[in-house]
Parts: structure tokens; C-alpha cells; sequence
């Protein structure tokens, strides 16, 4: 027979914690945190930073020191000046960057379908739009982090060494911050959406690179063989490096304003769409 | 506590779990849900804890729609069926995870922690990885993150699968006790032997349809088609002639010290068998009821909606 209590001890109080998404997000980038792979491109990614600062306080010692004035022409060289120099700022190696998005976003979907975590999680107080949001958040938030050092260190070093007379635009971070986060969303959208329809983490880092891959090789023999430019747009490496472009004024970025535009909001609606289809509570069987 | 008003669940054209209607009460106590594989009894699951809204009907959880529905969820525990979780993962950092996605932090997420190891034995071995844990260690954890937040229904899919028989008593053990201190806990599972160990109360689920819901002795006299078989043990002979004249024989089979009665309304006849064995009339040794066990009952009503 059934056993019957009176009641129950007096519920913990579940109102104090944080919201889930963000729980999933700071569980998400804790387990980055501890792996290999976070440290390898942390340095990786640290070297091209101090390449990118080394070239500033070099500019800085070509107008400043004496002997070296001979060398100013060849600096000209590799010290392009103006919008395009600005735009340079956040390209630190595109497509380490996108490896990098691919490895650790491929894995975010797929390993809590491997593992049957999205049942788990739904029926605990998550609804699929924080299990989403943290994961677009975690995926967006990850490449950000990387180029904000790219944008932020540069110019506080132009600030320090030159002032407004430096080659970093004392206005430059107010251009490159909207810059960054639109190619962040890029990124962070299409690897959810990929991850989001692979079974293991490996086979979602395929995907991630795949559809990155794809979509920029589809676009280059459009562009090739109907010798239309605006569709460059469907390539998600370029469009991520044309936003830096756009904002700080190049004069002849990869993809002009409005295919930009058109395409950007493609890939991260398609992508944020597909995500949103493939971790529906009824896609997380029991 | 749990009310099912001709609730249904559909996957596209495949029928899941046909209009189904019952009801839980409050307070401790287990209830198995009983069916073979493919029965409906995750589709159940999923539409109590919240899931999957149904397809036609509704779900009430403590009075409430517990789809995508913070307040229930937060009263509801739920540990999945199957095995798989993240090798490379320390068990603590995942049940602490879990913890946080239930609404606790702080202090109160560690005194949870601590007491939900404490309850399942895990306490001295959380801080090892997925991958190093044995399968019943496995289940612990995953029933310890539904007891994290001390809920007050707890379901469990298929909790004994792939346990070995300790692991097994010590499970069945630790949902009694769940039981006794207030917890109502719903179980599935498709092993009679086991629903049989923890619990009398039963749903039976069939190919998508409720079949049936309450004890099993309850179950068992719901059906008149189906005889209760009951063995006397004594003077075969004279037993068999005091049967053949009572109304409610069905049929009669000798044995060499034993007579084996098909007996319909046994309601009626026990009290009549047992007032005759004490008058003497009847030289009854011993009594056996021979399929009043959920073995039978479920072969009986599978048999008859197959």
C-alpha cells in the first residue's frame, strides 16, 4: 500500500539564484576555462596582440626618435595609417578566430544532445528561450572577449604614447565596439545552429566548419561565374571582417553596406531559427 | 497533487499516449507505472514533468499547467532514463550546475548539495568525474540532482536499468525512505518483479492507453473474465467435493495433496472457505493464491487489449 507522510519539511527558498541563462552561460565558459584548448589559443591569441601593440609603439618610435628617420619610408610600408589600419585592428588572424568558434561552439548543442542534458534541464525551472540564449550568449560572448583586447589595447596605447596625434583614432573604439558585436553574433549564431544539428561534438565542430566553409566557397563561385559582387555576402568569414570595415569608413570594404547588411541578418536569423527548431522540448526526448 | 483529464500526447501522426485520466494524491508514497517498452509511459512522464504540453486533455501538477511552468517545476524532480552523462565532468560541478538551474545559490546551494549526497551515499565520491564512476554510482548522482531542490514529486524513467541487484535494494531502499518522509514518487518501469518490490499501486500502461490504476489486488478483481486461481493444500478429495458445490467455481484441476479452484467473486467465496475450514467442515492445511501477483495481472490485461 501506498505510504503515506503528513508533510513535507518546509521547501529551500528557489527565489535567489541568478537566471538560468546566465547559469548556463558562466557553466559553459567555466568548463572552457579548464581545458587545453582555451590555453593554446589564449597564447596564441596573445601573441598576435602584442604584435598589434609592438607595431604601435614602433610607429611611435619612427616620429619620435631621430635615429630611425631614415626607416620611415620602409614603416610606411607596414604601417598602413587610417580607416583600413583601424579595421585591421579586429582581424587578428580571421580564420583562427572562426577555428577557434568552431571548436568550442561546434560542441555546445551537440554535447547536450549526446548526453540527454536538454530533458534535465527543461524540467528544472529553464525554458528553451534561456537554454538558448545561453548558448547564443556563451558563443557570441566568446569571440567578443577575444577582439576586445584587439580593439581596447591599441588604442589606449596610441592614447598614451601619441593622443589624438597616435595612428589608433581616439574615436576608434566607439566604431569597432558595434563592429565586434555584430561579427560576434555572426559567429556565435551559425555555430549554435550548426551544433544544434549534430549528434556529437565532434561532429558539430564538422558542421560549424562545414557551413563556414560551404557558404564561403558557394559564394566565391557565385561571384565568379555571375560576376556578382553583393553576393559575397552569403560568406560569413567576410561579412565578419567587412564590419569593421563599414564602421570605421574603408573606402572599398569586401561587401558593400546593404548586402551587408542583408546578409548578416540572414545567416544570424537562419541560424538562430534552426537552433530554436532543434532544442524544442519536444526535440529533448526522454 | 497530479490529475490527468483525458490528457493525450501526439509525436506528428504517431499516437504517443491515447486520452488518459487519473489522478495522484498529496503526500508521500510510491506509485509505478508499469507497461512494456513502447507502452507510453515516457510520453506520460514527459507530459507530467512538464516537457511537452499535451496534444488533447489537460495536466494539472498541484493544481497548475506544468509546462514551461517555473512555479510547478520548481516543486518537481525528475531523473531521466538512461545512463549517458558528461565522462569528462566532475560530478559535484554538474550537481551544482543543476542546483543553481533550480533557483539555489550560496550557502543554500551547499547545504542542498551536502544533504542530496548525504541521501544517495555520495558524498565522499562527487568530486570524481562522470567517466569514473560505476553505473549505479551514475544513477545517484541523477537522482541527487532531483533531490536538490526537495521536491515534493519526484518521477523517476526506468531508474533500475542496468543496476545490479545491491545497487538495485539500495535504490528501492532510498525511494522508501523518500516515500515515508513525505515525497510522492512517481516510477516507470517496464519490469514487473520491481514495481512489485517497491510499490502496490499501479498504472498500467499499454500500447498508449491507461488499462489500469490502483492496487494490484484492486486491479485483479476488476477481472471477472479472468478467474482468481487458488490452491487449497489438505484431503484433495474431500476439498474438490466441498468446491464443485459452491457457485462461484469456475474450474477444478487435482493435484497429489492439493486442489487447484478457478474461482470467480473471490470475495465471496473466502469467507465462505474460511468459516467451512473452521468449523471442520473442509480439512484445509493451506491456502495459496496462485495469480493475485502483478505477474498475472498484467499478462491477463496485456493479453486481453493486445
Amino acid at each position: 500500500m501506498p505510504i503515506y507522510a503528513p508533510t513535507l519539511p518546509p521547501a529551500p527558498d528557489l527565489t535567489l539564484g541568478q537566471p538560468p541563462a546566465l547559469v548556463l552561460m558562466r557553466f559553459d565558459f567555466t568548463r572552457l576555462w579548464r581545458q587545453k584548448i582555451g590555453r593554446f589559443f589564449g597564447f596564441t591569441f596573445l601573441l598576435l596582440l602584442l604584435w598589434k601593440v609592438a607595431r604601435i609603439y614602433l610607429d611611435h618610435l619612427l616620429h619620435t626618435n631621430q635615429a630611425l628617420k631614415p626607416m620611415q619610408d620602409f614603416a610606411k610600408t607596414i604601417l598602413t595609417q587610417g580607416a583600413a589600419f583601424q579595421a585591421d585592428l579586429l582581424n587578428p588572424a580571421s580564420y583562427l578566430l572562426w577555428f577557434l568558434v568552431a571548436l568550442v561552439g561546434g560542441g555546445l548543442v551537440a554535447r547536450d544532445t549526446l548526453y540527454r542534458v536538454r530533458p534535465l534541464m527543461y524540467a528544472h525551472p529553464v525554458t528553451p528561450r534561456d537554454y538558448l540564449l545561453a548558448k547564443l550568449g556563451f558563443a557570441s560572448l566568446l569571440p567578443f572577449l577575444i577582439l576586445l583586447p584587439f580593439a581596447l589595447l591599441p588604442w589606449l596605447m596610441s592614447l598614451l604614447l601619441a593622443g589624438a596625434q597616435g595612428p589608433v583614432w581616439v574615436t576608434a573604439p566607439l566604431r569597432l565596439l558595434p563592429a565586434m558585436a555584430i561579427s560576434s553574433v555572426l559567429m556565435g549564431s551559425l555555430a549554435v545552429g550548426a551544433s544544434s544539428m549534430a549528434a556529437t561534438p565532434r561532429a558539430g565542430v564538422g558542421w560549424v566548419l562545414g557551413l563556414v566553409l560551404g557558404a564561403s566557397t558557394l559564394a566565391s563561385m557565385i561571384h565568379g561565374l555571375a560576376g556578382l559582387p553583393a553576393v559575397d555576402a552569403l560568406n560569413p568569414i567576410l561579412l565578419a571582417e567587412t564590419w569593421p570595415q563599414l564602421l570605421v569608413g574603408v573606402e572599398r570594404p569586401l561587401v558593400a553596406w546593404l548586402p551587408a547588411v542583408l546578409g548578416t541578418a540572414f545567416h544570424i536569423g537562419l541560424w538562430t531559427w534552426v537552433a530554436a527548431r532543434r532544442t524544442r522540448p519536444s526535440e529533448a526526448v526522454i | 497533487m497530479l490529475s490527468l483529464d483525458r490528457a493525450s500526447l501526439r509525436y506528428g501522426p504517431i499516437l504517443g499516449l491515447s486520452p488518459t485520466s487519473f489522478e495522484l494524491p498529496g503526500g508521500g508514497g510510491i506509485t509505478g507505472l508499469l507497461g512494456p517498452n513502447g507502452a507510453g509511459k515516457s510520453s506520460l512522464l514527459q507530459l507530467v514533468s512538464g516537457l511537452l504540453p499535451p496534444s488533447g486533455g489537460a495536466v494539472r501538477v498541484f493544481g497548475e499547467a506544468p509546462f514551461r511552468n517555473p512555479a510547478v517545476l520548481a516543486r518537481v524532480g525528475l531523473v531521466p532514463e538512461g545512463d549517458r552523462l558528461p565522462t569528462g565532468l566532475r560530478a559535484d560541478r554538474w550537481l551544482r550546475m543543476m542546483g543553481e538551474l533550480s533557483g539555489l545559490s550560496g550557502e543554500g546551494l551547499k547545504a542542498a548539495m551536502a544533504r542530496a549526497l548525504q541521501t544517495v551515499g555520495m558524498a565522499d565520491r562527487s568530486h570524481l568525474t562522470f567517466a569514473r564512476m560505476s553505473k549505479g554510482m551514475r544513477q545517484r548522482m541523477r537522482l541527487s540532482q532531483a533531490l536538490l531542490h526537495e521536491p515534493e514529486l519526484l518521477i523517476l524513467d526506468e531508474p533500475f536499468n542496468g543496476l545490479d541487484p545491491e545497487a538495485r535494494l539500495t535504490l528501492m531502499a532510498l525511494l522508501r525512505d523518500l516515500a515515508e518522509k513525505g515525497t510522492r514518487i512517481l516510477v516507470s518501469s517496464h519490469i514487473l518483479g520491481e514495481i512489485a518490490q517497491l510499490t502496490d499501486r499501479i498504472l498500467l500502461l499499454f500500447r498508449g492507453r491507461l488499462l489500469a490504476e490502483g492496487t494490484v489486488t484492486e486491479i485483479r478483481q476488476l477481472l471477472d473474465r479472468h478467474p482468481v486461481e487458488l490452491r487449497l493444500t489438505g484431503e484433495a478429495q474431500v476439498l474438490a467435493r466441498w468446491a464443485v458445490e459452491q457457485p462461484e467455481l469456475a474450474a477444478l484441476r487435482m493435484e497429489e495433496e492439493a486442489v487447484v479452484l478457478s474461482v470467480r467473486s473471490p470475495r465471496d467465496f473466502l469467507p465462505r472457505l474460511q468459516q467451512a475450514a473452521a468449523e471442520g467442515a473442509i480439512p484445509l492445511r493451506a491456502l495459496d493464491p496462485l495469480d493475485l501477483n502483478l505477474d498475472a495481472v498484467f499478462q491477463y490485461l496485456t493479453k486481453d487489449h493486445a
